[in-house]
């Protein structure tokens, strides 16, 4: 099938790139230090206070720089707005290929790379510095993988609207920091998002990006209830179907000028 | 310097042709630098202090990383963007100029979209000086102050920028290494050093001396410890480390082979 090539490919891709990769994992487990470093100082002789201990947040902060490359750090736009720019776009969307598929699984291939040379080696690294959650029973294994899934489609689907709505803005780098901003923010990568002040704590978690980072980590954590997967669920089609729909949109927009 | 101010203006006219995306980008920059600190302040609203720093301290803190790493990004564009050089092989037509390489490089271009965080680092410091409520001496000595530890944070910040900018002459690509050497300690900068662990510490006071832009003197201004060495170390630190920076971006350039065609 064509989008597995392509996810295949886009893995390939990246492994050209493994070794720049490795350093630039120090400097994402170097931001996971701090941010446990600011949760420990925070909760020092303060920890009756909050419902996470200072260990429960060390793991928490590195269970989620381990999720941030399969969720949170993805190309910008899925780069759709530089076919946009130079019109490769009218040649992308008239193939026989799904548009939404060809652009989606490229960047899925990219993510399964992020998972064996990202994810995996920065896990390794808090590990055997400040200690890595072991979920304790195996039903969570089984959640974890779906919600983890279902983390991605909603990033990806969320940087894809990002992207295709090149065709309506052409500029989009506006649109891509506030989108990460809001993941960032509201999906808990810093503060989960149950301390988060009122309303903003009740708001978020039916937010699709608290399903992107919060829900995945805290099911690691088992720490909630797996019916949180259904709140993702629930975003991973709207999202799908939603781009789906505009990607018609576009397709009907496109006008090809001669040259 | 007359050459700067024309390159200045034209790069402002330049931007302004596209006013409303020049706003939104600045504006949206200036959203994902605050952030955290908005994360923070959550944080700070619901424990009070972190390692006996309250949230106002913390944002002067956070405000001289943030202006002092944002001026960087406006003013050195070319030199943190340096790899393109490398990777299209542009650098040979620097070298065949009647001016050093490095000054072509700093008047090249600027990169106005990153003001909007600079404002917003400086808009955390207002509020901060106004929350800290500082007797009429210290507010003054503060005041006196910022420039310099800001202007010692942003030549800091540079010479991290050039050392990095150098590798390229061996590696081509260096966006990794800048998480490493600038976004990671510049996060770091962000908050207070007391609550890292010793070697992080030791990282931040030696190789990537961030430590000093911003948590030694305003120790020493705030009363929480320090001498007047203290006000001292930061311009100290930030020559020194200037001086290491460009001898080694001397030193990268003696060892550049162009690939030629």
């Amino acid at each position: 099938m064509v989008y597995w090539i392509l996810l295949q490919k886009s893995f390939l891709r990246n492994m050209q790139y493994k070794v720049a990769h490795l350093i630039n994992n120090a400097a994402s487990a170097i931001f996971g230090f701090v941010f446990i470093a600011i949760w420990v100082g925070v909760l020092q002789g303060k920890e009756n206070e909050s419902p996470y201990s200072a260990l429960d947040m060390t793991y928490y902060i590195a269970a989620v720089q381990c999720i941030l490359w399969l969720s949170g750090f993805l190309t910008a736009g899925l780069n759709i707005q530089n076919g946009v720019r130079n019109g490769a776009i009218s040649l992308e969307l008239a193939r026989p290929t799904n548009f939404f598929l060809y652009v989606t699984s490229q960047e899925a291939g990219r993510l399964l790379y992020n998972l064996f040379f990202r994810s995996l080696p920065i896990g390794l690294v808090f590990s055997f510095t400040v200690g890595f959650y072991i979920p304790q029973h195996i039903p969570s294994y089984f959640f974890l993988c779906i919600s983890i899934l279902f983390a991605m489609i909603i990033s990806i689907n969320l940087h894809y609207l990002v992207g295709i709505s090149a065709c309506w803005t052409t500029e989009i780098n506006w649109a891509h920091f506030v989108n990460f901003t809001l993941l960032v923010g509201l999906g808990g990568q810093l503060v989960p998002i149950d301390l988060l002040p009122a309303p903003l704590s009740y708001i978020t978690p039916y937010l699709p990006f608290a399903g992107a980072i919060y829900y995945p980590v805290m099911i690691f954590l088992e720490k909630v209830s797996s019916e949180v997967i259904l709140i993702q669920l629930v975003w991973v089609v709207v999202l799908t179907s939603f781009n789906l729909w505009l990607t018609e949109k576009a397709r009907h927009k496109l006008e090809i000028q001669g040259g | 310097m007359n050459l700067y101010l024309k390159l200045l203006s034209g790069s402002l006219r330049s931007r302004m042709q596209y006013k409303m995306n020049f706003l939104v980008s600045s504006l949206s920059y200036g959203l994902i630098m605050a952030v955290d600190f908005v994360l923070l302040a959550a944080i700070l609203q619901r424990f009070d202090d972190i390692k006996g720093w309250n949230l106002y301290e913390v944002g002067l803190l956070y405000g001289i990383s943030s202006v002092a790493i944002t001026l960087y990004r406006v003013f050195c564009v070319e030199v943190h963007n340096f790899e393109r050089y490398m990777v299209e092989g542009e650098f040979d037509s620097l070298l065949i100029r009647p001016v050093s390489p490095l000054s072509l490089l700093l008047t090249k271009n600027i990169d106005l979209s990153r003001i909007g965080g600079t404002i917003q680092g400086v808009l955390i410091l207002v509020i901060s000086i106004i929350g800290l409520k500082l007797n009429n001496v210290e507010l003054f000595l503060l005041l006196i102050y910022l420039p310099v530890t800001i202007f010692s944070g942003l030549v800091i910040c540079f010479s991290l920028g050039l050392i990095t900018a150098t590798i390229a002459f061996w590696t081509q690509r260096i966006k990794d290494f800048q998480t490493f050497t600038l976004y990671a300690p510049f996060n770091a900068a962000n908050y207070p050093m007391n609550i890292y662990p010793g070697w992080l510490k030791i990282i931040f006071f030696t190789v990537i001396p961030v430590g000093f832009m911003n948590y030694t003197p305003i120790l020493f201004l705030l009363n929480k410890g320090g001498d007047l060495w203290n006000l001292a170390l930061p311009p100290l630190v930030s020559i020194i480390f200037l001086f290491i920076s460009l001898r080694f971006w001397k030193f990268g350039i003696r060892h550049y082979h162009s690939t030629g065609s």
